[in-house]
């Protein structure tokens, strides 16, 4: 059974249709971009895998159920912004994400937020803003879920912060699950990924395995990014 | 789920109330030194400038304080659930309804502790020996007239369960207006507050029609008769009340429910 599934998925806001038509499959264990320019339709689907809009039309299937109580248990969801509260620290955090998700491992997260030199004390509000993108990948990537979506984590962060948020992922991602990676920054995550999604307004226009991309074109995934959206 | 939703919400809620009620009882504290030291005796005008204004603070505060609960109840369901927060809270694996259940829980709560520390402020800033005497004779008093007759307990359980009904019912009403205006792209404070006072006006037409119809059975001449004539005539309003404050929370209740499953916009 596919991990996500998406049959005739449409969206549309008022008269604009954001999602048209999609339909893809996404299988256990793979690491997956989601590649696409900015307002293409990618939050959008992400947002729907995770119950956070209705579809308007067709359906989509996280782990053969509808986006609910049950399928929230299984997907572990960095929004595109950081939004954990301000008055909140990371131990704080830690309770709160070990409250709610039995899948959440404390330790994993202490021992990251350490490498980090956070203090578990200290309030968000006194993080700076990447500390607390940071923070929030890192209870996030914790939790040992079937589906990690991932949207923009490395959107408006440095090259530095870009690496440390890359292995973050890569080192603690649970193998048996999918890691989606919603960007527009395809260089930066080519080499991590297996599977490639193209997607332009609204409509799936490629996927593909990634290694099997490159060696049909003989180019990089980011080469072929950059033919198939150039202006 | 619902309990860790309860927690977690006393907690960051507790996080803002507790200070602002803390503040009250302090400032009460205060007026009560400042009606002392101000009753009657020569002090300097620095002394005197500063417990008017601890008296005025705290009559400004007393009245204030039932506003200023509403508006932070309302800023917590706004930001935990229909603003960045909501990323966080709308992925947790519970359902909405857990949500608008410990929303509604909690600031009842804290409506009921407003409460609570206005009647405490009054006494805390009237208080002296005196007071506390009398006090003391008036809780006996009441105690002896709650037990004396079982129709007492009653009345005061029904008064209690009424303001309960209340406080879930206006608690709802908030949360159903911030549902439906940020449901909305743009200007969704602007859209909530209408939404508001339509329910109210919508509301009010409501207890109008009700008045009238119970008026018009001759409630009044039944409560203007007897004591038993009283009774009964309270018991009716209150069955009324509880119906219509029920009938409006459950409106409410679904509206909340249904725009933050189908509607919901955190952009």
């Amino acid at each position: 059974m596919p991990v996500l599934e998406c049959k005739g998925l449409s969206k549309s806001y008022g008269a604009k249709r954001a999602l048209d038509g999609v339909d893809l499959r996404v299988e256990a264990g793979r690491i997956v971009g989601l590649l696409g320019p900015n307002g293409s339709g990618k939050t959008t689907l992400i947002k729907l895998a995770n119950g956070l809009l209705t579809p308007t039309q067709g359906r989509i299937l996280v782990n053969g159920l509808e986006p609910g109580v049950e399928t929230k248990r299984a997907v572990s969801y960095l929004p595109e912004r950081a939004c954990l509260p301000d008055w909140m620290s990371a131990r704080d955090l830690m309770g709160f994400y070990g409250d709610f998700y039995a899948d959440f491992d404390r330790q994993a997260a202490e021992d990251m937020l350490s490498r980090l030199g956070i203090d578990l004390r200290a309030g968000m509000k006194s993080l700076s803003k990447g500390n607390r993108e940071k923070v929030q990948l890192i209870m996030v990537m914790a939790r040992r879920a079937r589906l990690y979506l991932l949207d923009e984590p490395i959107g408006g962060v440095d090259p530095a912060a870009r690496d440390y948020i890359l292995n973050t992922i890569i080192s603690n991602y649970n193998p048996e699950a999918s890691v989606i990676i919603s960007t527009h920054l395809i260089s930066d995550v080519e080499k991590v990924l297996d599977d490639v999604i193209f997607i332009n307004q609204g409509k799936v226009v490629l996927a593909a395995p990634a290694d099997e991309l490159r060696e049909q074109q003989g180019k990089s995934v980011d080469q072929i990014f950059r033919e198939v959206f150039r202006c | 789920m619902l309990g860790k939703l309860i927690k977690h919400e006393l907690r960051a809620t507790a996080h803002t109330m507790l200070p602002v009620l803390g503040i009250m009882l302090l400032v009460s504290a205060l007026a009560n030194l400042g009606a002392r030291v101000l009753n009657g005796r020569e002090v300097p005008g620095v002394v005197t400038v500063i417990f008017t204004l601890v008296v005025i603070l705290f009559v400004t505060g007393l009245l204030a304080l039932g506003l200023v609960t509403v508006l932070l109840m309302v800023q917590r369901f706004r930001v935990n659930l229909l603003r960045d927060e909501g990323y966080i809270m709308h992925t947790l694996p519970v359902s909405v309804h857990a949500h608008i259940w410990s929303k509604v829980i909690v600031s009842t709560l804290w409506y009921a502790l407003t409460g609570v520390t206005v009647v405490l402020s009054v006494m805390l800033a009237a208080m002296d020996i005196d007071f506390i005497r009398s006090m003391g004779q008036m809780l006996g008093d009441l105690g002896k007239l709650l037990f004396e007759d079982v129709r007492n307990m009653e009345l005061l359980a029904e008064v209690l369960a009424l303001l309960v009904l209340g406080g879930l019912a206006a608690s709802l009403s908030f949360d159903a207006a911030l549902s439906i205006g940020h449901a909305f792209a743009s200007r969704k404070m602007l859209i909530s507050v209408c939404v508001f006072v339509a329910m109210l006006i919508l509301g009010q037409t409501a207890v109008y029609f009700v008045s009238e119809t119970l008026y018009r059975t001759g409630l009044v001449e039944l409560m203007d008769s007897h004591l038993t004539g009283f009774m009964q005539a309270w018991r009716v309003i209150c069955a009324y009340a509880a119906a219509l404050l029920t009938a409006s929370g459950a409106i409410c209740y679904g509206v909340t429910a249904w725009f933050l499953k189908r509607r919901l916009n955190l952009e």
